[in-house]
């Protein structure tokens, strides 16, 4: 990995894979009515990004694409979890009603799920899903798994090129028709894709046995885990431990009752 | 020279009942390049998928002396390696370096000699720098080229390739072309599937020709099998009308083939 841009492209997957996950392990599990901890948590992240060398316009670029499907999941919970009224409107035989229970359910699915594609951004950018994947298999990830994930990888496009063919093949002799008819060669065409994924999966499984495959996945990449993969998880826990343990609030309090900082500790 | 390959009384069926060998013996041997030409659908893929124990006919296949059989099977594969028909069922790995390095790997080989033979594989068939490559986004000729690199980099005894030609443009099959003659010149045995009988001139020091009932019917140098026109007329690899005799003629009288290497 000696040819790393930055950092943290240059760390351990593994060390990568822990870092990250504990970050969203502890952003999942506070309380989203502390907003000063997701601040810190933004915070967090944000150093991540800067010392990965990841601008915040590549940043919103990536995450554009997938706020659109969370807003659309998030946007009617206001109005359809039951609680407390905050704000209604009657418009005819409607009553539309915003609860205070919603806004806070909205706010914790908007809240988490935008610093947690923030860390998925920084994730993709800095490391190879190849190298993503071994990571995992060196974490004892069920290696199954891990092999599945790889070949859906390597043939998902293959897939869609196909399905794009049989497509095209319908379009140049379509003309019309009921809908009926439609749906009936809609069938066929995912029957021809199933059977042609099978075949194929056939295919690739001999040239693998052909070449001495055992059922593990070897690889030529071999990774350490260094010092600074050390450094790295153990300011990310330390960080991690300063946010969990409510340090914000306890620094609020001792300003407030003018005390010590190792009594607010 | 004594044969690296044997093949006495193979037959086949798949298991809805179609014939797919049909009393198949041949022998081929170390050094040799054999070119088994015939019609789509004759059983010449099917051969060499039992050649390397994928499946597994009624017969009997000896290669470098090891009877092929349950136990000696993975001895047999570290010696024959196999190129299919289309790339994308043999680039499984997401990068070129780990399908190329994927064979040695198995083999048990050291990372540095893994990386030697890969490197060295990958400069026989001219793909230097394409290592980190993602196999989807290569055109076809790399990827048919890449395919052959995942091979080379076991150093097998035995080769074999199965219509190693189809869908490359002239460019690409005559840089393959290349490559096999410099795996021929390192002594590799050569076996190629083909229904393109002109590939084989210059290249075949025997032609097997196999009719539309799944079996050889034909075994000679390319000059004797081209020269018997009715034999390939009969086994559908020329056709029946005119212009089809007229290219024959043209092809043969040229060498276009030659003329193009």
């Amino acid at each position: 990995m000696g040819f790393a841009n930055n950092l943290v492209e240059g760390l351990d997957p593994r060390s990568k894979i822990i870092s990250f996950l504990s970050i969203i392990l502890c952003m999942v599990l506070t309380p989203i009515t502390r907003l000063k901890d997701f601040g810190l948590y933004f915070l967090l992240i944000l150093a991540i990004a800067f010392i990965a060398k990841i601008t915040p316009r590549q940043i919103l670029k990536r995450m554009f694409v997938l706020i659109p499907f969370i807003l659309f999941i998030a946007i009617f919970i206001p109005f359809i979890k039951e609680g407390n009224v905050y704000w209604s409107i009657k418009i005819g035989y409607w009553q539309l009603r915003v609860t205070y229970e919603g806004v806070w359910t909205f706010l914790n699915l908007i809240i988490k799920s935008v610093l947690s594609i923030i860390l998925l951004v920084i994730a993709s950018a800095t490391t190879t899903f190849p190298d993503f994947l071994q990571g995992m298999e060196m974490l004892r990830t069920p290696r199954l798994l891990v092999i599945l994930m790889s070949f859906m990888y390597r043939y998902i496009f293959v897939l869609l090129d196909e399905a794009k063919r049989l497509m095209r093949a319908r379009a140049l002799r379509y003309f019309g028709s009921r809908y009926s008819e439609q749906f009936r060669i809609i069938g066929y065409m995912i029957g021809i894709l199933f059977i042609r994924t099978f075949e194929r999966a056939k295919r690739i499984y001999s040239a693998m046995i052909i070449r001495g495959f055992t059922g593990e996945i070897r690889s030529i990449k071999r990774f350490q885990f260094s010092y600074i993969d050390f450094l790295f998880i153990t300011g990310i826990i330390i960080s991690l431990l300063f946010i969990v343990s409510g340090i914000v609030y306890k620094l609020e309090h001792m300003k407030i009752n003018n005390a010590h900082l190792w009594q607010a500790l | 020279m004594a044969s690296i390959i044997k093949v006495s009384n193979l037959n086949y069926r798949y298991p809805d009942g179609t014939v797919g060998l049909k009393d198949v013996s041949f022998e081929a041997e170390e050094g040799e390049t054999l070119v088994i030409i015939g019609a789509n659908g004759t059983g010449k893929s099917t051969l060499f998928m039992n050649l390397t124990g994928i499946l597994e006919g009624d017969g009997h296949i000896n290669i470098a002396g090891l009877t092929l059989n349950k136990i000696q099977v993975k001895e047999i594969r570290r010696k024959v390696g196999m190129v299919f028909q289309n790339p994308d069922d043999q680039l499984f790995c997401p990068t070129v370096m780990d399908d190329v390095s994927f064979g040695p790997l198995n083999l048990g080989w050291d990372n540095n000699e893994v990386m030697a033979a890969s490197q060295k594989a990958l400069a026989l068939v001219d793909m230097e720098g394409y290592e980190s490559r993602t196999s989807y986004h290569l055109s076809f000729g790399e990827k048919k080229r890449a395919a052959i690199a995942t091979v080379l980099s076991m150093d097998p005894k035995i080769l074999l390739f199965d219509e190693p030609t189809s869908g490359l443009d002239p460019r690409s099959t005559s840089k393959f072309i290349n490559i096999l003659y410099t795996l021929k010149s390192q002594g590799k045995t050569i076996l190629i599937v083909t229904h393109d009988i002109f590939l084989a001139q210059g290249i075949a020091d025997k032609v097997l020709v196999f009719s539309e009932e799944k079996r050889p019917v034909a075994i000679g140098s390319y000059k004797e099998i081209l020269s018997n026109y009715g034999l390939l007329l009969k086994n559908n690899l020329v056709h029946q009308h005119h212009h089809g005799q007229i290219v024959y003629e043209h092809e043969h009288r040229r060498g276009y083939i030659h003329e193009r290497l």
